[in-house]
């Protein structure tokens, strides 16, 4: 009768264990810091003052179905941000909206508004990357640009 | 006042009659610029549409593609001109890929209210790879 000892070499023990504390390590750094790969800062541009507490929403197309998928619905702080839009591991590469719902905030200060709302559509080709979204808005223009 | 001013002042008057001989001029008008280069956004592909207030969905209106000097004239009638919210589309991405480069917006749509359609309206957009601006001009 033979036997076979089975030799797992030390070399692979450590590999397994390193991928294993890494993983932790990841998780660890997504729920310490939670900060979100993707972020958005609203500006009243006419006023100049942040827009707070208006409403926002981000999705992202599906490539297949070619509908859009709502991930995350916010209302940005007084500070007009909106933190925590989306985690690193949801943020896959592929074509994203931000959805502002301009219009309502307008009228909530009292104001009419030439656009109803402001729907920012963008593509994500590196998203390891930070991608700053923000919206320079006014009653009768907008802006934006990719920011860090 | 400089040479490239007194350019884009003649430019402007010269616009003006070519679009009076061609008939009366679209109550909305557009003009693409492309910040980057210091260009107009010229050959640009776009598309105006208006959205049904019952059911909400878009109807196609007019496409067309920007001239030399970004410009789109002709976009729709003072008739055709009613209240309602339109939409302008621009193919941004298909125009920096034209000029080998890529761009953050695959395309812009641009939503706004008409509620005085006796009015003028210019709905321009100012264009980089990585930014854009609209506003409502006259």
């Amino acid at each position: 009768m033979c036997s076979f000892i089975v030799l797992i070499p030390s070399v692979r023990i450590y590999n397994v264990n390193s991928h294993e504390n890494k993983e932790n390590a990841l998780n660890e750094k997504v729920s310490a810091s939670g900060s979100s790969p993707l972020t958005t800062h609203v500006l009243n541009s006419g006023d100049g003052v942040p827009a707070a507490r208006l409403a926002l929403s981000l999705h992202r197309l599906d490539s297949n179905l070619l509908i859009w998928n709502l991930l995350t619905v916010g209302t940005t702080n007084e500070d007009g941000r909106c933190p925590g839009l989306i985690s690193s591991e949801a943020f896959t590469a592929g074509m994203y909206k931000l959805r502002f719902e301009t219009g309502a905030y307008w009228e909530r200060l009292g104001r009419t508004s030439f656009y109803p709302y402001v729907e920012v559509v963008f593509t994500i080709s590196e998203p390891q990357q930070r991608f700053h979204v923000p919206l320079l808005l006014s009653r009768f223009s907008y802006s934006t640009y990719r920011g860090s | 006042m400089s040479v490239q001013r007194l350019q884009k002042l003649q430019g402007h008057i010269v616009s003006a009659s070519k679009v009076t001989m061609a008939g009366p001029s679209s109550p909305l008008t557009t003009h693409v610029l492309n910040t980057a280069m210091g260009v107009p956004g010229s050959n640009m592909a776009l598309s105006l549409s208006r959205q049904d207030p019952s059911t909400a969905a878009w109807s196609l209106i007019t496409t067309g593609t920007t001239n030399a000097d970004g410009r789109c004239p002709g976009l729709l009638t003072r008739e055709m001109f009613t209240v309602g919210v339109y939409r302008m589309r621009f193919e941004t991405a298909q125009y920096w890929e034209s000029l080998g480069e890529t761009c953050f917006y695959p395309y812009v749509e641009i939503v706004f209210t008409i509620n005085d359609p006796s009015q003028k309206f210019h709905v321009p957009l100012l264009l980089s790879r990585f930014s854009y601006s609209t506003y409502r001009g006259s």
